[in-house]
């Protein structure tokens, strides 16, 4: 089913959570709502699942108006960031929840019922959990049941509010996967709701990027990555470097030395700019070998994580500090120490208009 | 109109509920306070002061205040004293005195008065040995002052009790660490954490002593300008008829109630555990991010 | 919420207190305990089997006795389904809505709590006596609500009023309306979600509600006595004839009604107890879903 999201505007008090927010989905996505905490991400997945209602602005299910239907009669599947799972209930039961509150004369009989709930604990791999209470069980298997307990309805649509947020880094991992599998098995419309753009880019089909009550940008996950349409976007998905400056002509003037990439010949006459580039787009090198694009800078400290060094520089002209990714090899080669002179080149950079220059 | 100043919920119920809590609470109290107050209002300022400030009313605020101020100090210290114990230490039966702190919340004040009276009077248990030290218990404002320790006894202990309980070992592993001694960690970290509870506790103490009836009618003697509390009073004058001088003495009464209530609520604001913030500050930002995996622990 | 589902800090010798202290304190508090509380009980239980069991349970069957437990009986059998089904409204009401004027409905809800019982009965008096503002008017069409049944029924519900609502009001507000939003997504109408999810919530907030509003509505004494009008097995209730079997010097038969209430109210202590391990455990069972419910 495609949902078409509608100028939605809500405000909680003198809050406004969502401003005109339009949004696009398509039958059998997986979508994920990317934002920092606060930008109404969760807002807008309450909106479309009907537990909250809109200002203004309207939702459409298959070019169907919803705006005024409650979440029963939508038929949602809603899976909540605490779960929410029925406490004093089994596993077996919360499953079988949605089905056995059906009225009367669409309810499956209990063997029917017992059948379908098997089946979603064989999806999930908690069979030999089903009598087992809520408290029993790790996070990362109420989550699935949340999961099934959803499925269970048969709804059209799958809403998931930060489904990752509350488990650790190993199981967020693994369930991550596993939800883009079920996806690709079930193929149900789903939107999630995260803050973690790994999480966003590994999962999503489409990712729409959130910040302060609008949604930045849309795209695949190579686009908003690749090509980031705002500011915004580009820091959010990862660590990046700011340079400031004005441009002459072609190159950046970040201040006496430009800083330039390839490829970008925009002609901004004389606005304040930044030039944006992410730690693993630097190269360092030793010796400038006349190229004019290079900065040079100083070496302030270096980190090693893991397979990467995370190397801080200061640059030589700005005094700004430039964060740079090298893999260890890179790092070896150079052989790095603080107080190093060096120069650094931008591979890939992208330059926004900035309105408020340093 | 109530939708305009409601937020939309997708739970139902909320006519039905409103009208019947509405409904309920103002055939129940309001209307019936308002009819004390209409009542009070057919006298004129001067007629109300006469009543409220005469000098058999003046004396039974100066014992009903003055018992209720004493029984809540002692309360005070020794419910701190018992909540430290039940809290800290292991001792036998320590879970039945726990659980016997709430006795005077659940027996009847009319048991309790009888009781107390027969165990201090002159030839009860504890009342003969405190007349052979020449303290007459039962029958003077003594006697008031015991009554309403008795009422007041479980507030303290019941305030700070659960801050006892929350509170963070590291804070006085800190000062321990710091050098300071038990003593001085005791004054100087511990009493400042559990004194606005224990002061709200005091509150509440003394605003049940100054509305007590039952507990103390038995053991007062209920002397005119000696041992007749407020309450006392009210009812004394309802028997005569003079519904003007009860319904004055009341209303001066419920006055000082309603500032307690008050001060009581500011109280609970200011040692940091007030009624649950509304969920109303929740739903002002959006919910996610916001709430933590384990949520505050409500103070009862 | 129990000591024991608290972490113990007696182990920790740095912040703990040396033996001798810690056995002054324990002594001190036990001894504070034991003389308000211990003895008072005592005397009840002394004095009523004073004459032996054969006397003690021949004041059970003297008529007066007997009706007024019936009258106790009735008052708590009226006030506290009704004050109950008061209280899950309102904790429904507030704990589950955003609405303006909540703060003040929290607070008039509280308003008996603060009224002493003298003035909760005058009260009531004052509305429904031969001079009071609606009186005449009943009394005309010979409504006897003062002095009656009906005025010590209206004097219980008044000073039990916020028991249950005050016992629900935090359970409802801390488990906050993810279950209930979840049961409606799946399908759930309003008030399958009322029975299958809420209420099952808050079962032990609710039982120990009507526990204390029961235990405060058979015991209450002030209020009533004030709209009695003492009439020997007509508006007497258990406290009140307590009063009266005192005041004419049947200690023995007093204390003996007077143990009756006492063992209610031991009662209500035990089941206390009892609820409070039972949800004290259960939360402890459940600590990511420990979001700070308390019987």
């Amino acid at each position: 089913m495609s949902i078409k999201v509608r100028d939605i505007t809500k405000k909680f008090g003198r809050f406004t959570a969502l401003e005109q927010v339009s949004l696009d989905i398509n039958d059998g996505q997986l979508v994920a709502l990317l934002g920092p905490s606060g930008c109404g991400k969760t807002t807008l997945l309450r909106i479309i699942a009907g537990l909250e209602f809109p200002d203004c602005g309207s939702i459409q299910f298959d070019g169907r108006d919803i705006t005024d239907q409650t979440a029963r009669e939508r038929q949602v599947g809603f899976v909540f960031q605490h779960y929410a799972l029925f406490r004093h209930l089994t596993v077996f039961e919360n499953v079988a929840f949605g089905l056995r509150v059906r009225p009367r004369a669409a309810r499956s009989n209990d063997s029917e019922i017992r059948a379908k709930v098997k089946e979603l604990l064989a999806l999930i791999q908690l069979e030999n959990q089903a009598q087992r209470y809520p408290s029993q069980l790790s996070g990362g298997q109420r989550q699935r049941v949340a999961l099934a307990r959803a499925l269970a309805v048969q709804p059209k649509v799958l809403l998931l509010d930060e489904p990752f947020g509350a488990l650790d880094a190993k199981v967020r991992l693994e369930l991550r996967r596993w939800l883009r599998r079920l996806h690709d098995e079930v193929h149900i419309t789903s939107v999630f709701v995260t803050h973690d753009q790994e999480e966003a880019l590994e999962v999503a089909d489409r990712v729409a990027v959130m910040n302060r009550g609008q949604i930045e940008q849309v795209g695949s996950p190579d686009e908003v990555y690749d090509s980031p349409a705002t500011p915004f976007v580009f820091d959010f998905l990862g660590s990046v470097n700011i340079f400031h400056g004005r441009v002459e002509s072609a190159g950046v003037e970040a201040g006496t030395v430009k800083l330039s990439g390839p490829g970008h010949e925009h002609a901004f006459s004389r606005t304040q700019i930044a030039t944006y580039v992410r730690p693993h787009e630097l190269e360092i090198k030793r010796e400038r070998n006349g190229d004019s694009s290079s900065v040079p800078a100083t070496v302030v400290q270096v980190h090693k994580v893991g397979p990467l060094v995370r190397v801080e520089l200061r640059g030589e002209d700005t005094k700004d500090i430039i964060r740079a990714e090298i893999s260890r090899a890179v790092f070896q080669e150079l052989a790095l120490q603080p107080g190093d002179r060096v120069f650094v080149k931008a591979l890939t950079e992208r330059r926004f208009e900035s309105d408020s220059p340093r | 109109m109530t939708f305009t100043l409601k937020q939309k919920s997708i739970l139902p119920g909320f006519g039905l509920t409103l009208g019947f809590t509405v409904f309920y609470l103002s055939v129940i109290v309001l209307i019936p306070l308002a009819a004390l107050f209409l009542k009070t209002s057919e006298l004129s300022w001067h007629q109300f002061w006469h009543l409220v400030a005469s000098p058999r009313a003046l004396a039974s605020y100066r014992l009903t205040f003055g018992a209720s101020l004493i029984a809540a100090l002692i309360n005070l210290v020794c419910g701190v004293l018992v909540a430290w114990v039940v809290v800290r230490y292991k001792f036998p039966a320590r879970g039945f005195f726990d659980s016997i702190v709430d006795l005077p919340f659940a027996l009847p004040t009319a048991v309790a008065g009888i009781s107390l009276t027969t165990l201090y009077a002159p030839n009860g248990w504890l009342g003969a040995p405190l007349m052979r030290l020449g303290v007459r218990a039962a029958y003077t404002p003594i006697g008031v002052t015991i009554a309403l320790t008795f009422i007041g006894l479980p507030f303290v202990v019941r305030t700070v009790q659960p801050v006892l309980e929350d509170l963070d070992k590291e804070l006085e592993e800190a000062a321990a660490s710091l050098g300071a001694g038990r003593w001085r960690t005791f004054t100087r970290v511990l009493l400042p954490t559990i004194l606005p509870a224990a002061i709200t506790g005091f509150a509440m103490a003394f605003g049940r002593g100054v509305g007590e009836y039952g507990s103390v009618i038995f053991i007062a003697g209920n002397m005119p300008m000696h041992t007749e509390i407020t309450s006392l009073l009210i009812v004394t004058k309802l028997q005569e008829f003079d519904y003007a001088g009860a319904t004055a003495i009341a209303v001066a009464m419920l006055i000082v109630s309603f500032i307690f209530l008050l001060t009581i609520n500011l109280l609970q604001v200011w040692s940091g555990r007030p009624r649950k913030a509304s969920p109303a500050d929740d739903e002002m930002i959006p919910r996610i991010d916001l709430r933590p995996a384990f949520g505050t622990q409500e103070a009862k | 919420m129990p000591p024991s589902s608290k972490p113990e800090h007696a182990a920790i010798s740095a912040i703990s207190e040396p033996a001798v202290v810690r056995w002054l304190l324990i002594a001190a508090a036990v001894l504070f305990l034991g003389i308000f509380l211990l003895f008072p009980l005592g005397v009840v239980f002394g004095t009523a089997l004073q004459k032996g069991f054969a006397f003690y349970f021949h004041t059970f069957r003297d008529p007066d006795t007997i009706s007024a437990i019936r009258l106790t009986l009735i008052a708590a059998g009226i006030a506290v389904p009704l004050n109950l089904i008061f209280g899950v409204s309102a904790a429904w009401l507030i704990g589950k809505f955003q609405f303006v004027g909540k703060g003040l409905l929290i607070t008039l809800i509280d308003l008996p709590f603060s009224v002493s019982p003298v003035v909760s009965g005058l009260i009531y008096v004052l509305l429904f006596g031969l001079q009071g503002v609606l009186g005449p008017w009943f009394i005309d069409h010979d409504i006897r609500i003062v002095f009656a049944v009906p005025g010590i029924v209206l004097a219980t519900i008044f000073v039990t009023f916020p028991f249950i609502a005050r016992e629900l009001l935090p359970m409802m507000q801390a488990q906050g309306n993810d279950e209930e939003e979840a049961a409606l997504t799946l399908g759930a109408s309003g008030w399958q979600t009322f029975r299958k999810v809420t209420l099952p919530n808050v079962k032990w907030a609710l039982l120990y509600g009507v526990i204390l509003c029961n235990a405060r509505a058979m015991g209450e004494f002030g209020a009533v006595s004030v709209v009695s009008g003492h009439i020997r097995g007509l508006t007497d209730t258990m406290p009140l004839h307590v009063e009266i079997l005192y005041n004419d010097y049947q200690f023995v038969a007093a204390f003996a009604v007077a143990s009756l209430l006492a063992l209610l109210a031991l009662a209500t202590l035990a089941i206390k107890s009892i609820v409070e391990w039972k949800s004290g455990r259960r939360l402890k069972d459940e600590p990511l879903y420990g979001r700070g419910a308390q019987a």
